[in-house]
């Protein structure tokens, strides 16, 4: 009774400071996150930008000139870098519709009624083996394997498939698929998981609903599964996008960038640490950044329609 | 009925050779490390290949377990990885939280900012971010490692716990509101609890990245005392030769953390990435 | 109490130094330390201490592969070691960020007589960095697959490419050479493609020490004759992303029967495969060559930050290392040849192939271009690029050395 009254009496005040509160309050809790970002990333972005607009950066005993676009130009006019750009949209598209595949296709079957749960929990252990390993050792078992007297070749001569022994990393037209296809066993493990929470979410009345008017299993997967799964399949996408650009380790360990396997991030690292221009590799770096930001504006936007 | 039921045999059939070969595919690379790294570093080159031969022997993991430099990696990964998880669960959760049950002004700004700061390729940011963090003075201690992946980290984790909130009806939280809890409280004592499996997701998918990371880890630190179990795979990789059982054994033997990780806490886990993939 | 207190905390804060609070410590950062077998480099540092009380070494040792990169980064910021360990396919951008210390100003300030040294990497006139171990790169032959063969030991391209064509035999994935030309490690065109060319005593520098890749009769002969070797079909599968270890390991496992290599494998191979038959000869000149044949070399290097403020007691650390003394014992270890020309490493007395080796490394010179050059690394890999193509028949000879030549400008210019 008494805390009743004092509220009564406090209540324009009281008002106003729950406003403000409600007003500071969301800041409040996002502020670690900012403070966190606004110092190790911004920071380091806005200097990388700064380095891309001059030349004598870091690797260089004369003072930065300012040389405005110039490095961009440089940089976007460049017969390699254009080169980067097609292998790196290869690269990147291949990955993202081979993983949706791959990870679909394991999720619809470890989701399976025709499995026990004890299976199903085995399997998935199985299933996400590629997930729990460090780049470089996923880059240098490959090696191993995909090595010409490695186990591949072994088992695919004896076999049959192929008539002599592959240079699947070596050869100029196998390397960037041989490249793609490690990027594309070490990745999918993510998808999986993600669709077999996807498809846990879907009512089973949608599917009886579907069964009742008669619909076949492709067709349920077709109306029911794929909308219902598309919120998912778009964030998925547009991230692992995002994530295979960046995918240095892998090609870089595999093929060093060589045999038509240059890839925007590897084209970068060369600048940087091996031709020792500074200027240029932040160029590069901020092309990237913008291209991943376009996706990312696409995310955010695709993210809000699914809120909506 | 008969059909029927012989239909669903050979659909039951039909689904374990996909499920089989889909496990060769996932499974076999793997089964090929694990038996390399009980060879002879002779004959991983081998050829003819095969699955286990007359080198077979524990050599590697011995090597690996009996070094007290290699421990050190382990107990470095575990306690980064471990410290990074708490760290990047809880913000994200103050986060996640802020950005699902408010409206405000930079709301759009902010997210967009979130999620494109994965946008930045990390090769291109290592000069100036050694820079930054040797001026922080934490340069070669557990904290810039751990800073450094909750950066990582974070933007995925948001967006994982924001859509996980987003599932949660909002009147569980109206409701201690009005009883006089304040958003902290709310936070805390209601949705945290029911969060367990978002949570769950965040923390697993935050210790695999922070367990296998390698770039960073490599330029943030300078003495063996603080680095960790993926710099100890590149440090078997020598100027002139490179062991290569000890390597695989070592990656092995790192793996199995994540594994165990993912083997208890799967159905969280998955659970977790439900809600997190859903709605962002 | 209160001075108890300050005391202990006073102690505590020594505690990670172990000695004497006036002590100097030198950050020494390298990748030699993993190289070598646990404890040895230390016990080496250890000895020098001893010798020189009130100076401590700290090792800050990181894998080969990445060295580099920290290093550069850490020059950068400003943090970099006292001493640095040195590649000489890097030391050239060290020198450019103004990152070293002059070692002929250290020479100078502590009046060393530097007749001792068996090399001296100079730019600009001064030395910046001072070889201390070398790693040459004589022909290994598989001996019972030469017997098998009924041949001796190559001595010249011809007798080379006869060999290793007799060696090959692709029905059982056996090999007379192996070229490892990966890019992301593109150090073949040093070890495994340009040092056929110092063997004949030829140059891809000209006077002035510029690219000289067109018109260069040498060079245009070794690159043909390479691709005769490719197109032979003699070289060992998968070349253009082979990398070093690969290629050893190739040879280790007798699907090679010749390689060009560093000695430092030595002991290597012999751990992996004990009953490997093998020995080591000069590399093949050309017919009618009969001039002294350069060696291709890798070395440790060792050099100073321009930024420590103990560039007195850096120098006694390269002073020790460079000694009759102290040279013996890293060198032995290392199973290299030492920087010091009065430094005599064990097993030059121990063993018969290093005796051998000795004497290749006697009549011939060290030969290694790329030592110094600007961003060397990135020209090997500039280099590979269009020299794979050639390979491949895809790019004619000319235009093969011609665009080299422009990328090589490009990054001299």
């Amino acid at each position: 009774m008494v805390a009743g009254t004092a509220g009564e009496t406090q209540e324009p005040a009281s008002f106003m400071r729950e406003h403000t509160k409600r007003k500071f309050l969301p800041y409040a809790y996002l502020s670690p996150t900012l403070l966190l970002l606004a110092v190790l990333t911004v920071v380091p972005i806005v200097t990388v930008f700064l380095y891309s607009l001059f030349d004598n950066v870091i690797v260089n005993p004369n003072p930065p000139v300012f040389v405005g676009l110039e490095n961009y130009e440089e940089v976007l006019t460049h017969r390699k870098f254009r080169a980067a750009v097609s292998n790196t949209l290869y690269f990147a598209l291949a990955s993202v519709i081979v993983h949706f595949i791959i990870g679909l296709s394991f999720a619809l079957l470890l989701n399976s009624r025709l499995l026990s749960a004890n299976v199903k929990a085995f399997f998935r252990v199985i299933y996400i083996l590629p997930w729990v390993f460090t780049a470089s050792i996923i880059a240098i078992l490959w090696r191993l394997l995909m090595n010409p007297h490695g186990v591949i070749n072994f088992v695919l001569l004896e076999v049959g498939l192929i008539p002599e022994l592959l240079e699947w990393l070596s050869d100029r037209k196998l390397a960037i698929h041989s490249v793609t296809f490690i990027n594309i066993w070490s990745g999918y493990p993510f998808y999986l998981v993600s669709f077999l929470a996807g498809l846990q979410g879907i009512p089973d009345d949608l599917y009886e609903a579907g069964r009742v008017d008669g619909a076949n299993a492709w067709q349920l997967f077709w109306h029911i599964t794929l909308p219902q799964l598309r919120p998912i399949i778009i964030s998925l996408a547009l991230l692992d996008f995002i994530w295979t650009i960046h995918q240095f380790t892998l090609v870089w360990m595999t093929t060093g960038g060589g045999r038509n396997t240059e890839v925007l991030s590897t084209y970068t690292y060369k600048a940087a640490f091996s031709s020792y221009d500074y200027s240029e590799a932040s160029a590069t770096a901020m092309v990237i950044l913008a291209i991943c930001t376009l996706v990312a504006i696409f995310y955010v936007r695709s993210q809000r329609m699914a809120d909506e | 009925m008969i059909g029927s039921r012989r239909q669903i045999l050979i659909r039951k059939i039909l689904v374990w050779i996909a499920l089989i070969l889909g496990a060769c595919f996932a499974g076999l690379p793997v089964l090929w490390m694990v038996s390399s790294s009980f060879k002879s570093n002779l004959e991983i080159f081998a050829y003819p290949p095969a699955l286990i031969d007359e080198s077979f022997s524990f050599q590697a993991y011995e090597a690996v377990l009996s070094d007290p430099g290699q421990l050190r990696f382990f107990f470095n990964s575990y306690l980064v990885a471990i410290l990074v998880t708490i760290c990047t669960v809880i913000t994200s959760i103050l986060a996640g939280y802020s950005l699902s049950r408010y409206d405000f002004r930079f709301k759009k700004v902010l997210s967009l900012i979130i999620i494109g700061v994965q946008s930045v390729p990390p090769i291109t940011l290592m000069i100036p971010y050694f820079g930054l963090i040797v001026w922080l003075g934490i340069y070669n201690s557990y904290a810039a490692l751990v800073l450094t992946y909750m950066v990582f980290t974070l933007s995925y984790a948001i967006i994982m716990m924001t859509g996980y909130f987003n599932t949660l009806p909002r009147d569980l939280d109206e409701a201690v509101m009005i009883d006089g809890g304040g958003s902290f409280v709310t936070l805390w004592r209601i949705l945290v609890p029911i969060s367990l499996p978002g949570i769950v997701a965040v923390g697993v998918y935050t210790f695999m990245l922070a367990w296998n990371e390698f770039l960073f880890a490599l330029t943030l630190t300078r003495t063996n005392d603080m680095r960790t179990v993926p710099i100890g795979i590149h440090l078997l990789m020598g100027q002139h030769s490179f062991e290569w059982n000890q390597m695989l054994a070592l990656s092995v033997l790192g793996s199995l953390p994540v594994l165990i990780l993912f083997l208890l806490f799967q159905r969280y886990f998955i659970a977790g990435m439900s809600a997190g993939s859903v709605k962002g | 109490m209160k001075k108890l207190v300050l005391c202990f905390m006073v102690v505590l804060a020594l505690l990670p130094g172990v000695s004497m609070a006036q002590d100097v410590v030198l950050e020494f950062q390298q990748w030699w330390e993993p190289e070598l077998p646990e404890g040895s480099f230390r016990a080496i540092l250890d000895d020098f201490e001893a010798a020189n009380p009130g100076i401590k070494v700290e090792t800050i040792s990181g894998p080969y592969l990445t060295t580099k990169d920290q290093i550069i980064a850490s020059a950068a910021t400003g943090t970099m070691a006292d001493v640095v360990g040195l590649d000489g396919a890097w030391v050239n951008v060290l020198w450019k960020q103004g990152a070293l210390h002059s070692l002929t100003q250290a020479m100078a300030d502590a009046m060393y007589d530097d007749s001792e040294l068996a090399a001296q990497i100079q730019l600009a006139g001064e030395t910046y960095m001072i070889p201390i171990a070398n790693f040459i790169y004589p022909v290994f032959v598989n001996l019972d697959m030469l017997a098998a063969a009924g041949i001796d030991p190559p001595s010249t391209r011809a007798e080379f490419a006869a060999a290793a064509e007799a060696l090959t035999d692709p029905d059982n994935n056996v090999y007379g050479w192996a070229q490892p030309l990966s890019l992301e490690q593109p150090n073949g065109i040093q070890n495994d493609t340009m040092s056929w060319l110092w063997a004949t005593g030829g140059s891809m520098l000209d006077d002035m020490g510029q690219p000289n890749l067109v018109d260069n009769m040498q060079l245009a002969d070794t690159m043909a004759y390479i691709k005769s070797l490719h197109d032979a079909g003699v070289v060992a599968p998968g070349a253009f992303a082979m990398k070093e270890n690969e290629k050893v390991e190739e040879f280790v496992n007798e699907r090679v029967a010749m390689i060009i290599n560093t000695l430092a494998h030595f002991t290597l191979i012999r751990e992996r495969n004990p009953d490997l038959n093998f020995d080591i000869t000069a590399l093949p000149a050309a017919e009618g060559y009969d001039g002294p044949r350069g060696l291709p070399y890798a070395s440790w290097g060792i050099g100073i930050s321009a930024h420590t403020v103990h560039k007195a007691e850096a120098w006694k650390l390269i002073d020790y290392l460079t000694s009759v003394e102290g040279n013996t014992k890293l060198t032995s270890i290392a199973n290299a040849f030492p920087g010091n020309v009065n430094a005599t490493p064990d097993f030059i007395q121990t063993d018969q192939l290093f005796m051998t080796a000795f004497e290749i490394f006697q009549e011939g010179y060290l030969a290694n271009e790329f030592t110094g050059l600007p961003a060397a690394e990135e020209l090997m890999r500039r280099f590979d690029e269009p020299f794979q193509l050639y390979l491949e028949g895809e790019m004619s000879l000319e235009d093969f050395l011609d665009e080299a030549q422009a990328e090589w400008e490009d990054i001299f210019a």
